[in-house]
């Protein structure tokens, strides 16, 4: 197939379907905890990671993991503070990371290297971003698995999670890392707009479905591998921006399952 | 969406910038070699405010020491990008005169200009009278330059015509139409547009015309004269001072315009690959084809087929370098390269220097040299 004979297309497929395996499993529990804009938020506040990495000579995407890693943390804070608003925690580090973004940006001289990372595009990823994109991959899915029951315990009732003797916090701890890791580089690579939208629409297509967590787990999956798929072929044939592509995809798929779904309850 | 992120963030820039700059902090963000805002207002120089790099090197070919120049688009920032702040305005308000390329590369002047009070500024847009091409690049998605490349050349030839026509009328017609916008200024109130008032392609902003217009010698001269015609008007007692600077580097100009032909018609190859297609008016000057990765304006993401097309394009032609520009990011660029195996080069639009660049003491006679060997380099055989 024409599609394939192009490495950039290979590539594109890679690392699309190795998040689309990933992120899902981070986005499970987000939408459980009631945190799904966090996706948008990290990815906001990695933004002034970019431009503080910059400004003092760090590795930019190193810079973007660790203000993902300060905003997740203070999303965490301030969500166990107000804990009846959670999404209240999420706008306020959204606005921060927008904000200091903004002030951080005006130092940067060099615009040109700050809008090369500033937004990724699935179909220019470079060695290093591949490289990069399996590690934490791998990262995230071995440390999903271990927590498994752990993780499930909290996305679904923090309390009886702590009754139950699991230590919520440290669970919580390292959760919170690995999102904060994976939409740091996963932002950067591929886009915000991809890795935002496929934590939460594939976990919505899912919920209609699935009759229990791991059934659920295992349809979010699915769903966001064959967005993927039919999303760059759609891409590539049409001569569409793979990045909007993707997501427009998943959201028709929702609209189809939410219909069929009502036809039958109907019939 | 990728562009409403883009914009919330600038507009928050903005209006942080705002406040900082009043509180005086800006001056820490960075050293900039080109002056920003007018130190000395009382020594009865002319006060020119330009948008960005290549009219700044222009109007101070021009107005060398007999001006107080000052540029808005901070060095290493892309003018497609920017936006001013409270403190350019107030800058602006200041001024005498204000010169900027247009063509819908200032998106922001419209809107900049009916926000100011300054009754006596005069205001220029370097590229009038040049005649424009529009770029059609967005919509075809194939470059088959084989088919009609004799129409190509038919139309390059064409546009000469069109230019050099131009020309000679506004010769004749610029100084009085200039007098006349002079008299206008006295007597009435508001801002006026020098010899402007008939151009129609001011108002398009986005997109359908190319802005680029100074990448071609002979427009550059053309809107260096611009700002010479303007200065004389403004400042009639210098009038001599301005002449004298224009012709020296006129003749530069054409020296760079006959050292591209030249150069470019030995070269066995005519296509360039560039990241973005800011060199219309370049190629159309000496016969060249340029294929760009994204479209007019940098920054955007670039479909996946197109990027198909283009490394079959670099496949088919032998092309050896991928052109990218110092100001925007060579991702997509570097990707094409990568899976075709050759190698990146910088082409300078001069859309703004960096910072280093005009400490070494660059401009736009040795950036557009330095372009010249670049594009050798990458034609030869």
């Amino acid at each position: 197939m024409e599609i394939f004979e192009y490495a950039f297309m290979q590539r594109a497929f890679i690392v699309g379907i190795l998040l689309a395996i990933v992120i899902p499993c981070i986005g499970i529990v987000v939408v459980l905890k009631r945190l799904s804009m966090i996706g948008d938020a990290l990815s906001h506040a990695s933004l002034a990671g970019v431009a503080g990495g910059l400004l003092i000579g760090m590795n930019p995407v190193a810079g973007a993991a660790i203000a993902c890693i300060l905003a997740s943390l203070g999303i965490e804070a301030i969500r166990r503070k107000i804990p009846r608003y959670s999404e209240l925690s999420i706008s306020i580090m959204m606005s921060t990371g927008v904000g200091l973004a903004g002030v951080l940006s005006g130092f940067v001289g060099n615009a040109a290297n700050f809008n090369s990372f500033l937004f990724g595009s699935i179909v220019a990823i470079s060695d290093l971003e591949l490289y990069l994109v399996t590690g934490v991959s791998l990262a995230v899915l071995l440390t999903f698995l271990l927590l498994y029951k752990e993780l499930f315990y909290i996305a679904l009732d923090e309390r009886s999670a702590r009754l139950a003797g699991i230590p919520v916090s440290a669970v919580n701890f390292i959760f919170t890392i690995l999102t904060a890791i994976t939409v740091a580089v996963a932002a950067r690579t591929v886009g915000a707009l991809i890795v935002s939208s496929m934590m939460v629409i594939p976990t919505a297509c899912a919920m209609q479905l699935g009759k229990n967590y791991w059934q659920t787990l295992l349809y979010a999956i699915g769903f966001d591998v064959l967005f993927m798929i039919i999303g760059l072929f759609c891409a590539y044939y049409l001569g569409l921006k793979p990045g909007g592509t993707i997501v427009l995809v998943g959201v028709i798929l929702l609209i189809l399952i939410l219909t069929a779904k009502k036809i039958m309850k109907v019939e | 969406m990728k562009n409403k992120l883009h914009r919330l963030t600038t507009a928050i820039t903005i209006a942080l910038t705002a406040v900082l700059s009043l509180s005086g902090c800006s001056r820490l963000a960075q050293s900039d070699p080109l002056p920003s805002s007018f130190e000395n207002l009382e020594d009865g120089k002319l006060k020119v405010a330009v948008s960005f790099y290549p009219m700044y090197d222009f109007a101070s070919k021009i107005g060398a020491d007999q001006i107080d120049l000052i540029n808005l688009v901070p060095s290493g920032t892309e003018p497609h990008d920017w936006e001013p702040s409270a403190s350019d305005l107030t800058n602006l308000e200041k001024a005498d005169v204000f010169v900027y390329s247009g063509a819908g590369m200032e998106h922001w002047v419209d809107r900049v200009l009916n926000s100011l009070t300054n009754e006596n500024l005069m205001v220029v847009e370097a590229s009038n009278g040049i005649a424009l091409r529009t770029n059609s690049s967005d919509e075809d998605e194939e470059h088959d330059n084989h088919d009609n490349h004799d129409e190509h050349d038919e139309h390059i030839e064409s546009e000469e015509h069109e230019f050099s026509d131009h020309e000679d009328h506004d010769h004749s017609e610029g100084e009085d139409h200039a007098d006349h916008d002079h008299d206008h200024d006295s007597e009435s109130t508001g801002l006026f547009h020098f010899h402007a008032s008939d151009s129609g392609h001011s108002h398009s902003h986005d997109g359908g015309l190319d802005p680029h217009v100074w990448l071609n010698p002979e427009y550059a001269k053309k809107e260096m004269e611009n700002i010479k015609n303007a200065f004389v008007s403004a400042d009639p007692k210098n009038k001599d001072f301005y002449e004298a600077n224009y012709e020296k580097y006129a003749v530069e100009f054409d020296k760079l315009d006959e050292d591209f032909h030249n150069t470019i018609a030995a070269l066995p190859n005519r296509e360039i690959v560039v990241a973005h297609e800011a060199y219309g008016y370049l190629c159309d000057a000496y016969g060249l084809t340029q294929v760009g990765i994204e479209g007019l304006t940098p920054d955007s993401e670039p479909t996946p087929r197109r990027m198909a097309r283009i490394i079959d394009f670099v496949r088919e032609h032998h092309v050896k370098v991928i052109f990218f520009e110092a100001l925007t990011s060579s991702k997509s660029a570097d990707t094409v390269a990568a899976e075709t195996g050759i190698i990146t080069s910088v082409l300078n639009p001069l859309e703004g220097l960096s910072a280093e660049e005009i400490v070494a003491g660059n401009d736009y006679l040795s950036v557009m040299r330095d372009n010249l060997n670049a594009l050798s380099e990458a034609l030869s055989e």
